[in-house]
């Protein structure tokens, strides 16, 4: 099975600790529903996450450095 | 302390650090920086916050429409984009779908394009030599009976006979054993082998079975990948000066390539955004939306149309974790108003649809308020003014007006 982590399109996902979700979701003033959704069966989510989990995304920006997003993992 | 690959002062990083800019352009203040070696900590602190002070400026502002805006700046170039599917021959000869079509396609977001394609990078010695290159392209491209040798019909003794070309066979490393095994498997006859010829026919004389048989015999792939109708192999230089080779396919199975011993799968792509989303996730299939528009854009000589509007629209494809296309069948049809749908397509269907389950529209968007003629909720139209009777000193007063 190919490592899809390793692909230069794919940046890092790692699950979020609920304390640090909680600062990201009163930083926002949001929901986590609200958050951009990833599916359960994503090929780049970390094994260990769960419905229900948000995951941290680090992505190489475009227009700066590096650019955070969260997404939610749905069924 | 930030570590800081430029070679200007302790002090004047200080400074530079100090203020609210992005790592890129605090890059660019320390190359500047760099280059003047008689600038001062305070000139620096000057540049810094000068350069700070445009940063903020060029910022969207709270409740810009951006969506609108985004919409216009792709638009608006995109009349200049060719209206008629030419097809050209771009890198290594292989027709891909350019201008218009292509990006009507990646926004509409097609379960197939009309072109597929894949670039296909390689590893180690499959990458420099050009037979271990070759190796990989035999595995990619699907190989028919027609590519081996000759086949004809013995009407006569209702036989079909293959001729198999040798030097082929030993090229793509196929053996005549293999070929007749795969011929019985997937036609389900008895084949007599003797060297490289190969007889079989149907089990009852029939002259229809016979002409079958030939026809479904055309149609297996006896190596490679069955979507992968062509292959074309290429040297290329890479960025950092080494050449190395790469494969380009028409027809595209990403899932399958990525598999194949010598591909690269950490380069590799193809333009089916639904496969890329399939095999590496929904964040790769943004970044591959963002690359095929730009690069659309940029192929007509569009490539002005800022990034950022095209990071809008991959965003809000990839919101809910699939791709969604812009339009009547994705984002436009899941709206919340029943009116700003209605506005959209198909008019009459939404009203009538809402009217049977008796839906509710909030009036919280922009169409259902302009369909109302109410104020919209964006820029000016969602603050609310609060005039200043009472001098509260430095935060009341004429100029400031506060987002409720």
């Amino acid at each position: 099975m190919v490592d899809v982590s390793q692909h230069e399109l794919v940046p890092e996902h790692t699950v979020l600790e609920e304390d640090e979700l909680e600062e990201v979701l009163s930083e926002y003033d949001i929901d986590r529903t609200d958050l951009p959704k990833i599916k359960r069966n994503d090929p780049a989510l970390p094994d260990e996450a769960e419905v229900g989990n948000v995951v941290k995304i680090v992505r190489d920006s475009r227009t700066t450095d590096q650019a955070v997003v969260y997404r939610l993992v749905v069924e | 302390m930030t570590e800081v690959d430029y070679d200007v002062s302790d002090d004047m990083i200080a400074v530079v650090e100090d203020t609210n800019l992005p790592r890129r352009l605090k890059d660019d203040v320390y190359e500047e920086l760099e280059g003047r070696p008689d600038a001062t900590v305070e000139d620096a602190d000057e540049l810094a916050k000068a350069v700070e002070t445009r940063y903020v400026d060029t910022r969207v502002d709270p409740l810009d429409p951006v969506g609108t805006v985004s919409a216009q700046s792709i638009g608006e170039p995109g009349t200049q984009l060719t209206m008629n599917t030419f097809h050209y021959a771009g890198v290594a000869e292989i027709d891909v779908t350019q201008g218009l079509p292509r990006l009507i396609e990646l926004v509409d977001a097609r379960k197939t394009p009309d072109t597929p394609m894949m670039t296909v990078h390689l590893e180690d010695e499959y990458a420099t030599e050009r037979e271990r290159a070759h190796e990989v392209v035999w595995n990619i491209e699907a190989t028919k009976i027609l590519a081996l040798g000759d086949v004809s019909t013995n009407v006569a003794d209702m036989r079909v006979q293959i001729s198999l070309n040798r030097d082929t066979l030993e090229e793509r490393m196929i053996t005549p054993e293999e070929v007749a095994e795969i011929i019985e498997d997937e036609l389900g006859v008895s084949t007599v082998q003797q060297g490289t010829e190969i007889q079989f026919g149907p089990e009852e004389p029939s002259y229809r079975d016979l002409l079958q048989l030939v026809e479904e015999l055309r149609d297996i792939t006896f190596k490679g990948i069955e979507d992968i109708s062509r292959v074309v192999i290429r040297r290329e230089e890479m960025d950092d000066g080494s050449e190395e080779f790469v494969l380009y396919t028409e027809g595209s199975a990403f899932g399958d390539v990525l598999e194949i011993e010598g591909v690269d799968a950490s380069r590799t792509t193809c333009n089916n955004i639904h496969e890329i989303r399939r095999n590496l996730g929904i964040e790769a299939a943004r970044e591959a939306i963002i690359e095929e528009t730009n690069n659309t854009l940029a192929e007509q000589g569009l490539d002005d149309v800022n990034v950022r509007h095209l990071m809008l629209v991959a965003d809000i494809m990839t919101n809910r974790g699939e791709i969604e296309s812009i339009g009547r069948h994705g984002i436009s049809g899941s709206k919340e108003s029943v009116l700003a749908r209605a506005a959209f397509e198909v008019t009459v269907n939404h009203l009538l649809n809402a009217a049977i389950h008796g839906e509710i529209d909030d009036l919280d968007g922009v169409t259902e308020n302009v369909i109302v003629g109410k104020p919209i909720k964006l820029g000016t139209g969602d603050v609310d003014l609060r005039m200043g009777s009472i001098g509260s000193g430095s935060s009341g007063g004429g100029s400031g007006s506060q987002a409720d």
